[in-house]
């Protein structure tokens, strides 16, 4: 114990000489006008998945408007979301962005109490909140298109995908990816698997949480014995196990998810072949803008191909030109409606 | 207050008696000296003329490390060995010597043990697992560990406590060989006859205070009024007993210890109400297993125990207890009381859910500790209070709590194992006092002692326990020597010149 | 298992402490232990109020060591906040040209953290000074109390749960998997059953302590019958429940068809613990029954254990196991009926947080980490149900507190910090050794080792 705090003293004796700054050159502080504040769920705000979007969102919202501010509260469990929520109100925020479709009861509970504060909610529609803006994805139209990558890029003919639970949010992703394969089978008569997902049964591989990587990592491996090639984990932090596997071999590759993996996991960026991005960040930081600009206080958006609410990430730079261009097409055909995608879990408009 | 202005001078070669009451503070002084305690005034002066030091060196021992190397070594009442270590491995144990490259240097652990054990009669196997040898040897290891080093004074706590009368023999043995060494002993202890047997100069004291000097010539009548400070008698009185219907009848029992050896086999046995059975023998031959199955606290392999005429053993111990049978468990920390609890909770250990204790699952405060008042008062146990935790009454007071639970009901017989263990002399005059009383209103009672002292005392019939068996029942008046004979294991036909009436050998060994 | 290391070898009374040296002490008489302390209070009061008072707080006693711990481990903390703030850490860089700037940014960093606790746990003074100008209302006011309140119920059902069993000498890990059994129970006859409300809401929270019970039962039976080791057997039936958790969310009666997430259809208004907030000056406090049930059964608890047979049994058994089977006492039928109740306590902290906090309604991290967190209550209260109802408290403020800390530190930090308040006050002679206090007469530091 003293010997740690002789070290200390030794260590702030060393660095402590140096030269104060200037007063009066510290950063001019703009006066802000508008504080938008952000409460997570259980996640946490370094989840590398929708919470670390949103974040993303807001602190994009507070550069581009300087009179922005923006704050965030961690739930450790679902029994502080009230707490978070009313705590900021306490705190003057003039938006609260809750983020996760679990928040949706506490949420409405909280902005029938205060009818004069305005929300946001991420993943999630209440359309009987009339202080509550909502904003959905449609992130089959983005799975569609890495279905039909993944098709296109398998040497194995087959690909994988499994999910942190069995629940709308996540399936909805993997929906599209399986329809994307069918779609990829039908336009190139090619016979490539699914494995981890059927969308007929609505039922496949779960990790059951989504913080578990060790368990990413075991149903990978399992995927990878039975031939796949190709994985595409809907798992937040328990995907994170599948690139770990990827990288041991050659050959095998990982389609991510939510936010941009080069951007949330640099370390593994080679093995992504591109992400099914849900722009979280976009949709949080315009409606804060929107929101200080006095639009209306509820409000429904779905993130779509079309308007940029889900998208791929740029492809890695060994996918072929023709098949990068394949994609294109499909997704034009996505948006023009010439491609209808079946699964049952889209938001609706 | 503990200790209160204690002087006390030991010679060298010299084996000087502590005695005193538990509670008299012979362990605290004695734990001042080895270093566990800090003295709040006095000195502690030690020279040694084998050594050339001629100056008497003033000492303050604040650790054990101290005293030890000042050449003081202690044997505690309780072991401080690791029972899962050889003999050789605990000696070696806080001062670990190396070999070249680290490792621990057992060979020579091994050769020290052996060396010191030769030189004093010390002995025990250096390979041995502490946890397989019986507790004498246990107590030859400790005193190894004190004089492998270079211990010049060594303070032995109340070391026969625990040991059988031959390992007392033995122990008495080893502590002259040492005197005969030039070493000094300090010997506490509250036991008459072995103070007297090996003691140069006794020192009594009462209270924390020094109360009297003695030489070994003083008569035990003498030490024990000193002790305790007032007369008291050494012989228990009472009349002749008037045995009546069988309280307890035992056919055949066979019971098995924890390693599933029949530590009773075969065992017969009656005590009648109004009479006191004496069961004499060596622990560890049974007696343990047999209290245990008469209060059905050990699974019986075969044969059956009456009580009262009834079988129970399958009822459970409520039922027994609650039939009237009293018990005092050999092993009062473990088996009889709950230390952390009150003295008043501890009263109703085994009624804690009868009226008038409870009712409808409630306690009843009120009358417990009305109770509590009346049993503290007649059964004169000593204590602050009746809220005082039992852990912290000296041995003798929480025998007595223990006696006043068993006895302040009607009882229809008692069994009382080593009811006076660790209990100084005046607990012990008044716990056979009651013993007898019950006896006295009607109760049976089956006593059982590893002092043959206590059961010749107060029996009114011995019978002798030897590999789990009755291997003879004798008079009370039967010399020490020929009963000595028979709890090592020798036939009664061997000592049979003595005993008077054949009759009730036949009825104890036969069938 | 020696008796060092047993669980159960619970709290020594405080009178132990007070009048008891451990074994050195077990020899002494104790007419004269008595004679001592009688003239150590003569002694006392002879010297007077002050020196008195002084002596009081340089003394090792229990109230004034948890005091030290609370406060050591704020100063602690601070130094932690200091460090940790990159901002305020780069204020030292020149400490020697401006030290103004380090100090001031400090005193800043900690206090804000601490005003952050106080304000969100008890009473923010903002919104007092708000309050008298008539800018907020008395539920306003009121909020975080009521805050730390909410979470306080849970943590102390399911303290009393661990503790309960701590007295009977069992080690109750499973307290976790029992509150989600008890969310289970409670949840699903909340939203199944169509009752008035002075049928449903008892009979939900009673389903929730059944549940708890039966569940709670399960190690207490193996250890009785098999001799398995509690601990081990609750560990395992802890992800037993969380599993099971997941698998009943999936289940077509109980997944409610309109949500998109895995959550269970909404406890009936029948059921859940009436708010506060349903007095309209209290509006937007959510503090409910949950509290006064929880208060409730720690004073049951109370009760059990120190006037009713089952408790002496419970104590008696867990304390020394043989001297009560020698005594006729059923040691294994002990064991069930404490692990069931205990059980039934955890079932109970499940049945308060379903039925009182959002979403009134099964989700996978319904249950949060409330059986783990009462497992710290528990020893921290040392097993004592008053003590427990105090830590319960403490607990609950501090997660309360978490909210409103936030704005200026990091969640992990504030967990950091609560971790650093408990260890201190777990660790009394911790604080003794650092601060060098008197031990009073007996040794506070024997016994509370011993005690936990």
């Amino acid at each position: 114990m003293a010997a740690i705090g002789v070290t200390c003293g030794l260590a702030l004796f060393v660095t402590a000489c140096g030269e104060a700054p200037d007063s009066d050159s510290g950063n001019e502080s703009v006066a802000t006008d508008f504080k938008a504040c952000m409460v997570t769920d259980t996640g946490g705000v370094e989840d590398r998945s929708f919470n670390a979007s949103a974040w993303q969102g807001m602190t994009a919202a507070a550069e581009q408007q300087p009179a922005i501010e923006v704050d965030v509260k961690e739930s450790s469990s679902e029994a502080d979301y009230e707490t978070n929520l009313v705590g900021f109100i306490n705190e003057g925020c003039n938006l609260i962005v809750a983020v996760g479709g679990l928040m949706s009861e506490a949420l409405t509970t909280v902005a029938a109490d205060y009818p004069d504060q305005r929300f946001a909610i991420v993943d999630a529609y209440l359309p009987d909140s009339p202080n509550v803006y909502s904003m959905e994805f449609n992130a089959a139209q983005s799975s569609f298109l890495a279905g039909y990558l993944a098709a296109g890029t398998t040497e194995t003919d087959k690909v994988a995908t499994y999910g942190g639970l069995n629940i709308p949010p996540v399936t909805i992703f993997m929906d599209g990816f399986a329809e994307g394969v069918e779609y990829y089978n039908e336009v190139n008569d090619a016979d490539v698997a699914v494995l981890g997902w059927n969308h007929e049964t609505q039922d496949g591989s779960f990790a059951d949480n989504f913080e578990d990587t060790a368990k990413g990592k075991s149903l990978t491996e399992n995927f990878v014995s039975q031939g796949a090639d190709v994985i595409f984990p809907v798992a937040g932090k328990t995907g994170m196990g599948t690139p770990a596997v990827t990288q041991t071999e050659e050959g095998l590759s990982t389609i991510w998810v939510d936010l941009d993996g080069c951007e949330s996991a640099p370390e593994y960026c080679e093995e992504f072949l591109t992400t099914s991005e849900k722009n979280i960040p976009d949709a949080v930081s315009s409606a804060i803008i929107a929101a200080r600009d006095g639009g209306p206080m509820d409000g429904h958006s779905v993130g779509t191909l079309d308007n940029g609410g889900v998208s791929l990430s740029p492809l890695r730079d060994d996918i072929d030109d023709e098949l990068a261009a394949e994609i294109e097409e499909v997704k034009a055909g996505i948006v023009s409606g010439e491609i209808t995608i079946e699964s049952t879990v889209q938001p609706t408009e | 207050m503990a200790n209160d202005h204690i002087d006390l001078t030991v010679e060298p070669g010299e084996i000087h008696a502590l005695l005193g009451e538990n509670g008299a503070g012979k362990s605290t002084l004695m734990n001042m000296l080895y270093g566990l305690l800090t003295p709040d005034g006095g000195e502690i002066a030690i020279s040694y003329p084998e050594r050339g030091e001629d100056e008497e060196t003033i000492h303050r021992f604040e650790t054990p490390g101290d005293a030890l190397s000042a050449g003081l070594g202690m044997v505690h009442q309780h072991f401080m060995l690791v029972p899962v270590f050889t003999v050789a491995e605990n000696v070696m144990l806080g001062r670990e010597k190396t070999s070249g490259i680290g490792l621990l240097d057992r060979r020579r652990a091994r050769t020290a043990v052996r060396e010191v054990s030769e030189q004093y009669g010390l002995y025990v196997d250096p390979d041995a697992l502490i946890e397989d040898i019986p507790v004498g040897v246990q107590q030859r290891v400790e005193i190894i560990k004190a004089l492998i080093s270079d211990c010049e004074l060594l303070i032995l706590d109340e070391p026969t406590a625990v040991l059988t009368p031959q390992e007392i023999d033995e122990l008495l043995e080893i502590m002259r060989q040492l005197r005969e060494d030039g070493k000094s002993i300090v010997f506490i202890s509250h036991k008459l006859k072995e103070v007297k047997a090996i003691a140069d100069r006794i020192t009594v004291i009462r209270h924390g205070r020094v109360v009297g000097e003695a030489t070994p010539e003083a008569s035990e009548s003498e030490l024990a009024s000193l002790m305790v400070g007032r007369d008291v008698r050494l012989t228990v009185e009472k009349d002749a007993s008037q045995p009546g219907e069988p309280a307890l009848t035992i056919n055949d029992l066979t019971v098995a210890d924890d390693r599933g050896f029949h530590a009773v086999d075969g065992l017969d046995l009656t005590v009648h109400a109004g009479e006191i059975v004496g069961v004499a023998g060596v622990q560890g031959n049974g007696q343990t297993e047999l209290a245990e199955a008469i209060m059905a606290l050990a699974p019986t392999l075969g044969g059956t125990i009456h009580i009262g005429g009834s079988e129970l053993a399958h009822a459970g111990t409520s039922r027994i207890i609650e039939a009237g049978v009293g018990y005092i468990p050999e092993d009062r920390s473990f088996d009889g009381l709950v230390k952390e609890f009150s003295i008043e909770e501890n009263l109703i250990l085994n009624r804690y859910n009868k009226p008038p204790y409870a009712s409808m699952g409630m306690l009843n405060a009120v009358e417990i500790s009305r109770s509590a008042e009346e049993h503290i008062k007649t059964f004169d146990v000593r204590t602050p209070s009746a809220q005082t935790p039992a852990g912290s009454l000296s041995g003798g007071n929480q025998q007595k709590v223990i006696v006043a639970r068993e006895f302040s009901r009607p009882l229809k017989l008692l069994v009382a194992a080593q009811p006076t263990r660790g209990v100084d002399v005046g607990a012990m005059e008044f716990i056979h006092s009651r013993i007898v009383a019950e006896r006295d209103s009607g109760a049976g009672v089956l006593l059982i002692s590893s002092e043959l002292d206590e059961v010749l005392s107060l029996s009114d019939r011995v019978v002798v326990m030897y590999d789990g068996k009755i291997v003879a029942e004798v008079t009370p008046d039967t010399p020490r020597d020929q009963i000595g004979r028979l709890m090592a294991g020798a036939t009664a036909d061997a000592t049979e010149t003595d005993q008077p009436d054949g009759d009730q050998q036949e009825e104890a060994t036969g069938d | 298992m020696t008796d060092a290391d047993k669980p159960g070898r619970a709290p020594d009374d405080d009178t132990l402490d007070d009048d008891l040296d451990d074994e050195t002490q077990a020899d002494e008489p104790e007419v004269q232990a008595a004679d001592a302390e009688a003239k150590q209070i003569e002694e006392e009061r002879r010297r007077g109020f002050g020196a008195t008072f002084i002596g009081y707080v340089t003394t090792a006693n229990t109230v004034m060591v948890t005091v030290y711990s609370f406060l050591l481990s704020m100063v602690i903390g601070g130094v932690l906040v200091i460090v940790s703030d990159p901002e305020v850490r780069g204020t030292f860089g020149y400490f020697f040209s401006r030290p103004t700037d380090a100090l001031s940014a400090s005193w800043e960093a900690v206090s804000g953290v601490y005003t952050g606790l106080f304000s969100g746990a008890i009473l923010n003074f903002d919104t007092l000074d708000r309050y008298f100008a008539d800018d907020a209302t008395l539920a306003q006011v009121l909020a975080p109390l009521s805050e730390t309140l909410t979470y306080s119920s849970a943590l102390i059902l399911a303290g009393l749960a661990v503790g309960l069993a701590f007295r009977a000498g069992l080690f109750n890990i499973g307290a976790q998997g029992q509150v989600i059994m008890g969310v289970v129970g409670a949840g699903v006859v909340g939203f199944a059953l169509g009752l008035p409300l002075w049928l449903h809401l008892p009979l939900a929270i009673l389903a929730g302590g059944v549940a708890g019970f039966l569940f709670g039962a399960v190690p207490g039976a193996l250890k009785a019958w098999t001799g398995a080791h509690e601990v081990i057997t609750s560990i395992m039936l802890n992800y037993v429940a969380l599993y099971a958790l997941g698998w009943i969310l999936t289940s077509e009666f109980v997944r409610d068809p309109d949500k998109t997430h895995a959550i269970s259809k909404e406890v009936a208004d029948t059921a859940t613990l009436p708010r506060l907030s349903e007095f309209e000056l209290f509006t937007g406090l959510r503090v409910n029954l949950g509290i006064l049930v929880a208060i409730a059964v720690a004073v049951g608890v109370w009760w059990l254990l120190s006037k009713s047979t089952l408790g002496y049994r419970m104590r008696a058994v867990g304390l020394n196991a043989n001297a009560s089977k020698t005594a006729g006492m059923s040691v294994s039928s002990t064991y069930i009926t404490t692990m069931g109740l205990a059980g039934g306590l955890a079932g109970l902290a499940g049945a308060v947080t379903v039925l009182g906090i959002h979403p009134y309604a099964l989700t996978h991290h319904v249950a949060g980490e409330i059986g783990f967190d009462g497992i710290t209550v528990a020893l921290l209260g040392r097993a004592k149900p008053g003590g427990i109802v105090a830590a319960g408290l403490l607990f609950g403020a501090m997660r309360a507190g978490a909210s409103t800390m936030q704005s200026v530190i990091p969640l992990d930090m504030v967990t950091l910090l609560q971790a650093l308040i408990v260890i201190f006050i777990a660790a009394p002679a911790l604080v003794k050794a650092m601060l060098h206090l008197k031990v009073p007469t007996g040794g506070l530091a024997t016994s509370t080792a011993k005690g936990w």
